[in-house]
Parts: structure tokens; sequence; C-alpha cells
């Protein structure tokens, strides 16, 4: 994966040991104690007739942060959004920007700006039009200078020959454009954006997500996104707020929220894992043994931050950390169990396997496809062992 | 171009409409270029089948446009010409301000109650036009209603009754629903997040409306307008029960040529003026609709 | 997350209904009102109704207004829903511009106009006016409103529900009949219920198409409306507007009802 040339101060990550691969980057004014946080949500709630959507929510965000709010529909991330930008104002709590608080502001005068899910381009203008409509309200720009930094913006979504056209005559990732470039062309401090690659295909995707990222960099707005789709959320962001029933299960970096899940939710919300319900037997630092029904000779983890003994836990373990092997390991070896190939799921790059252990219980395991020619390649109903080694696995309380 | 002909089942609406309906409108024409007739024909000239060819140019030399000359000469004429016109235009734009905040009322409102709403707008169609307009009377006649409620106010009666207001308020009442339907239809299906966009992008309330949602209700508020503008100007009753000395309009002038002088050429004359005037706007509003239906598809 | 109506939204709702009601629910008050007077009340009374029913020229009128309503609306729903399907199913075929104007024009002609022109087609066609000639004088006017309404449907119905049918066998005919028609029914009924109250309510088309004997029910109140104010008038309106309401709420009770039941 490309890591963007990041103008970003250094520093040094401090906080809970991670011994996942390469950081992608060493931005992360969260934390630095000194660093001001753009925006604070301070104990926000939200209600709508029948349910809570936002239940006294705190969250800082940085200024230059690429930030996202995952989570499933009905979550409340796109209410927390919604409040930002000022089309729902909160029931309790607060709001600032710049230190300033929102509460009264309208939305036509915050400096936050936002790309809808839908790109709502106007559809009786043209896209210079589109654009420039926030440039010539309040706030936006003199007259002259209008037309200068509409050319700007379609330079910098590379839409220039398109300038005179109506939305109905873009494609789907040209009206995408459109909506950005109208978003920043008022160079807000924040820019918010609804779902931003759902409409997009595959390929398109990822190579939005990357112009995305860079024109993050380029601009110097901090984003913060709101999506369903962990794929998005953990290519582009600098952190990521995974939420559920209008509270934030867990935040942080994407390698800290996919190798570190704080909670079942969260280790099962991004990404596959397989979840064992498990004893802590013992501890033998720097080891711990779990008992569990599906390994025969229990379970060997990490100790760190492992609970007492006789508590009743949950050990994470995502497939592609596993080993898969149709030979058998050695005789009293932890971390072992047998089973049957019940189904697989080829990707081309990757193979997913389904493997059926004793007892009914199903796991996945996933095999990066690394050499081209197989010798004994897995098939349907083998018997196979698979592995993993202590500290593949995450063990959790909740 | 070779394109096909109407399938069958397409052939019956159509050869119906092309003899009850624009079939007829060469026969008026060709009564407004005969002469002076008291009703029922024979009308003058006539085709002599007998003649052949030279009866078909005898009769053609025979048309003239006596008529027009009449109706042109005729101050009367002219002036109920250029009030209907001046009336229906009057009417449009009034029923235009009524109706436009009642259907954006009406967009923003839930689902259920929108229904309600537009239910109740169609209502009154069900209810026979001549009454209501008939109810009028008895609200604007000097010992009517409106002045009544003056008293109790302490303000003094006006006499609207036989106005130009009064056929003012009866063609704004009449026609109402007309401009209203069409305005709601386009209002209704306005994408909301286009204003959420304009507020996000910084445009206070009333500039969204007039930079985003009024431009794209422009296509409702045409069909709204022809609607009620082009039925306007040939409007007879509300003017007949309402209206009087000063809001001669040329339904009326129609009617009375008909039915009282009995001189249908001249009527027929009246009536063909009054059709070429509405030609653009008709064939305006039927481009609209069609454009409309290619869209749809 | 909508905003509802603001206050000014509810202020012009208000005022908006209140001017096309007010007419309305003055002919109710007037109707059930013993004196004759518009600004008197004297006393409730139903003696106007009685009178309506007395009055053997009104009923005779009304008679055969329903009568030709019921014909009318009938046929032009039929001819209305086929201008329809060729609108929208025909594609481009000879003459469809002019098919579509003839469509589209009589909504917005004048009724004089029409009314006029169809008088001299009678009369050239030598045919004596009365209950026939206003029958086709209404189908002709109301079948294009039949049109627009079926038209209207029938473009957004989704087309590849006959597809399918016609995928499982059916013609393209039978696909009609048993798939496209029974979905855009209730468009075809409220064309018919549009075609009938039109109808119902016409004056100007009928006075210049009818013919002795066939006086309709608008005919009779507007003469009688000419020579003054006669408050069985306001009786008949009543009773009209309730049959309306009447026939409105038992429709969408009905609708209601049907929907709950295929839930």
């Amino acid at each position: 994966m490309k890591a963007p040339a990041s103008p970003r101060g250094a520093q040094k990550t401090a906080g809970r040991r991670t011994n996942i691969g390469a950081v992608r980057s060493t931005f992360a004014p969260w934390n630095d104690p000194s660093a001001v946080p753009l925006v604070r949500f301070e104990n926000v709630s939200k209600r709508f007739d029948d349910h809570v959507a936002v239940r006294d929510l705190s969250l800082d965000i940085y200024p230059g942060e690429f930030f996202a709010l995952l989570g499933p529909s009905g979550c409340g991330k796109t209410t927390l959004m919604r409040m930002l930008a000022g089309f729902e104002t909160p029931d309790t709590g607060r709001i600032t920007l710049g230190g300033e608080d929102l509460a009264g502001v309208p939305p036509h005068e915050r400096p936050v700006n936002m790309m809808f899910q839908s790109y709502a381009l106007f559809p009786h203008l043209t896209v210079e039009q589109n654009i420039a409509f926030g440039l010539k309200q309040q706030g936006g720009l003199p007259k002259g200078e209008i037309a200068a930094r509409v050319a700007e913006m379609l330079a910098l979504v590379k839409l220039e020959p398109f300038a005179r056209r109506k939305p109905d005559q873009l494609s789907g990732g040209q009206k995408q454009r459109v909506a950005l470039a109208r978003a920043v062309a008022r160079k807000p401090k924040m820019l918010l954006l609804d779902e931003p690659l759902g409409a997009l295909d595959k390929k398109l995707r990822e190579e939005t997500q990357f112009e995305l990222m860079d024109l993050q960099v380029e601009l110097g707005v901090t984003f913060l996104i709101v999506t369903h789709d962990q794929e998005e959320a953990m290519v582009m962001a600098d952190r990521i707020a995974v939420m559920r029933e209008g509270q934030i299960a867990q935040i942080g970096r994407p390698e800290e929220v996919y190798e570190a899940p704080a909670s079942r939710y969260v280790a099962e919300f991004l990404g596959d894992v397989n979840l064992f319900d498990a004893t802590v037997a013992a501890s033998d630092h720097p080891l711990a043994r779990l008992s569990a029904p599906e390994a025969a000779g229990g379970f060997e983890v990490m100790d760190d931050d492992c609970p007492p003994a006789g508590t009743a836990v949950t050990l994470a373990v995502r497939p592609e950390k596993m080993r898969i092997s149709l030979d058998a390991p050695a005789a009293d070896a932890a971390n072992v169990m047998a089973g049957e190939i019940w189904d697989i799921g080829y990707t081309g790059d990757w193979t997913n396997y389904i493997v059926e252990l004793p007892g009914e219980r199903l796991i996945r395991v996933a095999r990066a496809n690394a050499s081209r020619i197989v010798e004994r390649p897995i098939g349907w109903d083998d018997k196979v062992w698979v592995t993993f080694d202590p500290d593949a696995g995450v063990v959790l309380t909740q | 171009m070779n394109r096909p002909l109407p399938r069958p089942s397409a052939l019956i609406p159509y050869v119906w409409l092309g003899l009850f309906f624009a079939f007829p409108f060469l026969l008026v024409l060709r009564l407004s270029l005969s002469d002076v007739a008291l009703a029922i024909p024979p009308y003058s000239p006539q085709i002599d089948w007998e003649k052949g060819i030279d009866g078909i140019r005898e009769f053609l030399g025979g048309l003239d446009f006596e008529m027009y000359d009449r109706m042109r000469g005729d101050h009367l004429y002219v002036n109920a010409y250029l009030t209907s016109l001046l009336f229906a235009a009057q009417g449009t734009i009034m029923a235009l301000l009524v109706g436009y905040p009642m259907a954006y009322a009406m967009a923003r409102c839930r689902p259920g109650t929108r229904n309600l709403l537009l239910m109740l707008v169609i209502l009154p169609f069900w209810t026979s036009f001549l009454i209501r307009v008939y109810a009028w009377v008895g609200i604007l006649k000097p010992e009517g209603l409106l002045n009544a409620a003056l008293g109790v106010i302490g303000l003094p009666p006006i006499d609207l009754l036989y106005t130009p207001a009064s056929v003012q308020i009866g063609l704004v009442y009449s026609y109402l629903p007309f401009m209203v339907l069409p305005l709601y239809a386009v209002l209704e299906k306005m994408d909301h997040t286009l204003l959420e966009a304009a507020s996000d992008l910084g445009a206070p309330p009333w500039r969204s409306f007039w930079q985003v949602t009024f431009p794209i209700s422009l296509p409702g508020v045409v069909a709204g307008c022809l609607l009620c503008f082009i039925p306007m100007v040939g409007e007879f009753v509300i003017p007949d029960l309402l209206g009087g000395p000063g809001s001669l309009m040329i339904g009326r002038s129609i009617w009375t040529e008909f039915f009282s002088n009995r001189d249908w050429p001249f009527a027929s004359a009246v009536a063909i003026a009054l059709l070429v005037t509405l030609i653009v706007p008709i064939l305006l509003y039927q481009r609209q609709q069609a454009r409309a239906l290619e869209a749809g598809r | 997350m909508k905003r509802g109506p603001s206050v000014f939204n509810l202020v012009s709702l208000t005022l908006g209904f209140a001017f096309l009601y007010l007419p309305i629910v003055l002919l109710v008050v007037w109707s059930f009102n013993a004196s004759r007077l518009v600004t008197v009340w004297g006393g409730f009374s139903t003696r106007w109704y009685a009178a309506v029913f007395q009055n053997d020229q009104l009923m005779q009128a009304a008679w055969i207004t329903v009568r030709v309503g019921l014909i009318s609306a009938t046929l032009a729903t039929v001819l209305g829903t086929l201008a329809a399907v060729a609108l929208t199913r025909h594609g481009r075929f000879r003459g469809r511009t002019l098919f579509s104007g003839m469509i589209y024009a009589p909504l917005v002609m004048p009724e004089v106009i029409m009314g006029l022109s169809l008088l001299l087609l009678f009369v050239a066609l030598q045919v004596d006016r009365g209950f026939v000639t206003v029958t086709l004088a209404h189908t002709t006017l109301t079948m294009a409103y039949v049109a627009v309404v079926v038209q209207s449907r029938l473009a957004t119905f989704d087309r590849s529900l006959e597809e399918a049918a016609r995928d499982l066998g059916a013609t393209s005919t039978r696909a009609f009949w048993q798939v496209t028609l029974p979905n855009i029914f209730p468009a075809i009924l409220a064309g018919w219920m549009l075609a009938f109250t039109l109808s119902l309510d016409d004056l100007v088309i009928a006075s210049f198409t009818s013919g002795p004997g066939a006086t309709t029910l608008p005919m009779r109140i507007y003469s009688q409306v000419r020579l003054g104010v006669s408050p069985e008038i306001n009786a008949v309106c009543t009773l009209l507007i309730g049959a309306v309401t009447v026939g409105v709420i038992i429709w969408s009770l009905a609708s209601k009802w049907r929907a709950r039941a295929s839930a």
C-alpha cells in the first residue's frame, strides 16, 4: 500500500503495545497532550420520537485528521455528522468548533461543508455554477475572484472539460467530483463526507480512496467521513470511531481497531473473526493458558491485559492469522484444532476455508494464494489442522 | 422516414378525436368565412357539386372576411377581446400568488397529511362548479354576507358584485386547483437534500428558495399558468354570473352572439379569433406535456 | 429528517383552504336555512330539500344528467385508456404529434369554442340535438382527461412485469390484460370518476349540444339562477356535495381495508 508523502510532523506513538506491521504514518495529535482539538463533542445526546440516536457521546477531532465514523445503519453516525453540519440540534451537550460553541448557529453560517451521499447537485445549474454557488453567498468570495476559484477547483478534481455540463450529463464518478469540488470551494475548516464511495463501482472506489487521501493532505482540511463500509474507513482514515447504538465502542488507528479490538462487537464489525468462548486456566508469564472446547490442548495467548484465572473470556483470532495444513503438527502443541473442510471460497488472491470442528462448530481460515502452483491443494472434506501463534489472538472480556 | 401507421387500437380514439374534435374546427372556420345568416343552414356560399370544379371555385370565391371586418370595426368586440386577455392574465398571476404558497406548504407536510390535503384540493372539483360560483353572488352582493360581516366589524359596505373585481375573485377561486396541482406535483418530487446542500454552502433560507426551489419548480409554474390562462380567456360562466357591463369577456360575447342574436357566422368568426390567439399558448402547453411524456419514458 | 411546514406555510394553507371551501360551507348552511336570505338565519329547516324532490323539472334534469354522465364516462374511459396506451406504448407512429396534440388540447380549450364547433358538426351531419349529441360531446371532452390520468400511471408502471408475463408464455395482449390492466386499474377508475364529474358539471358544452327533452341539471340550474335566488339550488348542491363526500370516504376506507387485507 502506498504511504502518502505526508507533511505531518513525526511523533512517537505511545500507549498500548501493538505488535502489528508497519505503522502507516506518524501523525497522531490525539496522543499529544498540548494539541488542541478542532471539533469537540461534549456529552452530546439526541433522540428522535421513538429511539435514542446518540447517547452521551464525547469525541475530539484534531485539525488535519482524516477521521471516520464507522458503524451499521442506525448507530447514530449520520446524526452526529448532521449535528455538526447544523441540520440537527443536540438535545443535551455541546459541540464546539475551533473553540466556539455551535449552538444556535444555522448551517449556512458554519465553516463546515458537507458532501452529500446523493451528491445533491443542483440540476438546473451547470458544473461551474454548482461549484460557484457557495462562493456567491455570504462568506464566499468577492465577485472578481469567484471565477478564479472555480477554475482552481475544476483543476483540482480534473473536470475542466465538463465545466459547462449539467449534472444529468455526468457519470457517477464525475458527479462525485463536482460534489467534492463544490464542498471545498469555500475552503471550510472541516469537510463532512456522507458515505462518499457507496455509489461507485469497485475499481473507481479504490482509485477514489487514494485520491481523497491525497486531496485531504493537499488542502490541509480536516475530513470526517461517515460510512458503514469498514474497508473504506480503514484505507482512508487516520482514526476510526466504531459506533454502536449511539455510543462509541472504540476509537483508534485502523490497525489498533482491527488488531486490538476492545470488544466482541468491534472485533466482529471489522472484517471476519473467529470467536472462541474460553476460560482463563493459568497464567504463565509471558503466556497465559485458556481452556476451550475447540482445542484439545487449550489456547496459549499473550498475557498482557489478561484477566485472572477462572474468568470467562472470548478469544478473537482473525482468519488470516491462522495456518491451515493437511499435516498434523507436533503432538501436544497448543493452539491446535482438528477439523474437516466444510466449504471453500476462492477469490483469486485469497482462499477462505470454512473448517468444521468437532461439535459442529465452523471456523474460518484465510490463506493468501502466495504461489501459483500448489502441489497438494486442500479440497472439500479434507481433514485439516488449524494452528496459530500465541500473539495472533486477542482476549476480550466484553 | 418510414414510420409505421397507427395500430388499430390507437386508430379508434384517433378517428373519434379527428371526427369530433379536429374536423368541427374546420366547420367553424368555414362558417366564419360565410355571409350573414340567422342560425341554421344553408349558409352561403355553398358548394354546388353539380358544377364540379367550377362549383368549388365559386365556393372559394364566395368566402370572405366580412365577419372579421365587422368584428374588428366593432369596438365592443375588440374591448371584450382585450378584456378577456387582461382578466386572464391578472387571474393567472393572482392564482399563482395564492397557489404557490399552498402547494409549497403541502409539499412540506408529512405524507399522510399531504394526501389528505391533496384530496381536499381536488374535492371541490366534484361539487358543481356552477353553483360554487353562484355562491359568490350571495357573498358579494350588496345585501350579501361580505357586507354583513363588514357591518359587524363597523366598516362601510363595498359594492363588489358585477365589477371586474368580482370576476377576478371568481376566476381565481375556480382555477386555483388547476394552479396548485401541477405546482404540487413538481414541488413534491423535489429532492430536499438540495436545500440542505444550499444551506450548507452558505445560503440563508430565503435565498435557498429563490436560487434552488423556485428555478426547479419552474416547469410546474409554466404548466399551472397555461392551465389557468388559456381556459380563463374563453371563460363564460364566471363573467356571466359575477360580471357586469364593464367586464364583458369574449366567451360571453360568443354565447350572446350565438344564442341571443342567432348570428352563427359572426359567432364563429369571434370563436376563430379567440382560437387563433390561443394557438400559441396551446401549442406551448402541448409541447411541454409531450416533453414531460418523453422524459418520463 | 425533513422539517415540517413553517408557520408561514401553515398560514398559507389555512387561508388557501378557507378561501376554497368558504362558498361550499355557505351553500350547505344556506340549504338548511329556513329563510331565503343569505344574511339572516331563519332557523334550521329542510323545506328546500322537500322542494327539490317535488320539483319535477329538476328531478328530470338530474336523471338525464346522471345517465349522460354514466354513458359518456364509460365511453370516455375506454377511448381514453386506448389513447393513453397508444401514447405510451406504441412508439413513434405516423401522425403521433397530431394525435397527442388532439389529446392535450381539450384540457385547455375554452368550452365555448368546443361547444360551438360540436354544434356545427351535428348540424352539418343533420343529427337532431338531444341526449345522444350531448353524450357524444361529453365523451369527446372527457376522454382527454382520462387519457392524461391513465397515461401518467402507465408511464410509471414497471414494464418488467409485462415482460415477465411474456417470458412465461403470455402473448402481448394477454400480458396487457392480465398484468398491466389490473395494476393500473385504480388510475382507470380515477379517470372514470373524473370523466363522470366533468360531465355532471358541464354547462357550456351541454347548452350548445343538447336539445329539447334533454335538458341537463346544470342547464336547468343556470336558467333558474338567471331568474333569481332559489334556495332549492343550495339544497341540490349540498346533496351533490354530500354524495361526493360519502363516495370519497367509502372509497378511501375501501382502499385502506383492501391494503390491510393484502398486507
